[in-house]
């Protein structure tokens, strides 16, 4: 799956640093993701999806690269959506740009995810003011080279919420843009299970009262 | 009653021990220690005594002082641990991340 997703992203954005950061996996995804032109980097364990989006922009910012695009590796998001996305940080219309799933058409949503999800985006909006329609979406563009702050600190899942609070504390410029999301399958295993938000919840919490 | 003091004795001395011996704390904290040490002791020896601190403060055994006591030196200990374990965890995150960083490699 990671090599088909790696192949769309080469032919649709030739041009573009493709940085992919393996978590600790121990499924050989590390020799698979090794294609040409592909900027690889391994945590040597596993620490979470926060710690590797950040790896991944420390990288990118390493290389002199302005905007990052974050993108899932399963599959369900598309390469030609980064045009539009990147083009608006390029216009300076925005700060980030986050992909909503309900904005645009979204194949095989399941009905309870999509609940789900919509009751995640209002307790955002309640605890921080800012409002999305989909916050826990793995696909934004980010200007990173006008917030040297912007750093991630939540190693596992509560990286999401932290990056709402990201946006509000740094007081950048968002923007919502629909994009296409594909369930299959394989991105459907590999999703995280809806009970395990319970856990983000507890984390993210605790993240705010210890600090 | 004796066999129960005896044990709770030898338990609290090998505690005390690994604690005492263990080059890790500073000179108060060892102090602190062995004087908690001490009056652990006594009360283990002495249970009277429990009864009529606990009367002092409105509780009625000397025996639920001790529990309400041990669960809020307990909490306090989880806390300070929690707080450790997440300084241990930024540390190794930042140790990985940069590890991840010097081998990156461009693949051919």
């Amino acid at each position: 799956m990671i090599r088909q997703t790696l192949e769309d992203l080469k032919k649709v954005r030739p041009n573009d640093l493709i940085i992919v950061v393996d978590d600790g996996s121990k499924d050989g995804s590390y020799q698979r993701a090794c294609m040409e032109g592909v900027h690889l980097l391994r945590h040597i364990v596993n620490l979470g999806q926060g710690a590797a989006l950040q790896t991944g922009i420390d990288y990118a910012k390493k290389m002199g690269c302005k905007y990052v695009v974050t993108f899932d590796s399963d599959g369900q998001h598309c390469a030609e959506d980064i045009e539009g996305f990147i083009e608006i940080l390029r216009k300076d219309e925005a700060d980030i740009v986050l992909c909503s799933r309900f904005l645009g058409k979204a194949e095989n949503i399941p009905t309870l995810k999509k609940y789900f999800l919509k009751i995640a985006a209002l307790v955002e909006r309640v605890m921080t003011g800012i409002s999305l329609t989909d916050t826990h979406n793995g696909f934004r563009a980010i200007n990173v080279a006008k917030f040297p702050d912007f750093v991630i600190t939540q190693n596992r899942m509560s990286h999401a919420s932290e990056i709402i609070d990201l946006i509000k504390r740094l007081k950048m410029r968002y923007v919502e843009r629909p994009c296409t999301i594909r369930y299959s399958d394989y991105s459907l295993s590999k999703g995280q299970s809806m009970m395990n938000s319970l856990n983000i919840v507890v984390e993210y919490i605790l993240a705010k009262v210890i600090k | 009653m004796i066999f129960i003091k005896i044990f709770l004795i030898v338990v609290l001395s090998i505690v005390f021990l690994l604690m005492a011996f263990s080059s890790r704390y500073r000179t108060y904290q060892r102090i602190t220690v062995i004087f908690f040490y001490l009056f652990l002791a006594y009360l283990i020896l002495f249970p009277d005594v429990a009864d009529k601190v606990a009367g002092f403060f409105g509780i009625g055994r000397g025996v639920d002082l001790i529990i309400y006591l041990a669960i809020a030196i307990l909490s306090l200990i989880v806390a300070v641990l929690y707080a450790k374990v997440k300084i241990n965890e930024r540390a190794i995150t930042k140790i990985v991340r940069d590890i991840a960083i010097m081998k990156s490699r461009e693949c051919k």
